[in-house]
């Protein structure tokens, strides 16, 4: 699991949005949301220390 | 004729609060930069997430900035505070037992994570709000003029996200982050 990777897709998704690319931007973004969804689910693994 | 719908001229007013919003975004990720700097906390995995979470907000503010206000951009803010106010309100419940002190220094009587947690909710109630405002907003993919303060913060949030991205670099390489970092892992 690369931890940076969100990181470097969200740049690329903002410097095609500063420069006026909006179907690559959004795309860009897409991918860097489903990345973060897939690290998340990752970190989430572990057990709260609170009963229900 | 002009469709009676949509709005075809983006406000100067929406984009002008979308504008003032990426500057909010701008001083959290440099409140969260100020703090790991000066007071060398380290993000730990679920802050480097609420991290990207306010990152994929920015994302959304820029595009409307860029493009003129859209429902589709306002989509993209809503569901990236839904994923970050999920990864905050996690955190939250994982220092929620008595006893525990919570991950970091508490900043004004509440820990980063819990203010972050509030900062998603009120970007959801700000989508709601600015789609009242936008409802006539017509969607296009052509990208409008912006003036010198635009451009000044759209390229604050891209310096701030670089910064961000070697930052996590330097503590995890090009692997996954420790639970608890205490060290960069590029520097020792």
């Amino acid at each position: 699991m690369i931890m940076m990777l969100p990181f470097l897709t969200g740049l690329l998704g903002t410097w095609f949005g500063i420069r006026g690319h909006r179907r690559i931007s959004v795309g860009f973004w897409l991918l860097t949301f489903l990345i973060v969804i897939a690290w998340l689910n990752y970190h989430m693994s572990d057990s709260l220390s609170i009963s229900l | 004729m002009a469709d009676p719908l949509f709005n075809p001229v983006p406000s100067t007013f929406s984009r002008g609060i979308n504008t003032l919003a990426l500057l909010g975004i701008c001083g959290v990720l440099g409140m969260a930069f100020f703090d790991q700097l000066v007071n060398n906390e380290l993000p730990c995995p679920l802050c480097l997430l609420q991290r990207m979470a306010f990152m994929l907000i920015g994302m959304g503010l820029l595009l409307n900035i860029r493009f003129g206000p859209s429902p589709m951009h306002y989509g993209v803010i809503l569901l990236s505070a839904l994923v970050g106010a999920v990864a905050s309100g996690r955190q939250v419940l994982l220092h929620l037992a008595p006893g525990d002190p919570g991950y970091g220094a508490p900043f004004l009587g509440l820990h980063y994570y819990t203010w972050a947690f509030l900062l998603f909710a009120a970007t959801m109630v700000f989508v709601a709000v600015m789609l009242f405002i936008d409802r006539r907003a017509n969607d296009q993919n052509q990208a409008i003029g912006t003036n010198g303060f635009a451009n000044f913060v759209m390229w604050l949030f891209f310096l701030l996200v670089l910064g961000n991205l070697a930052s996590t670099l330097l503590e995890c390489g090009v692997g996954q982050c420790d639970d608890n970092p205490t060290r960069y892992l590029w520097l020792s």
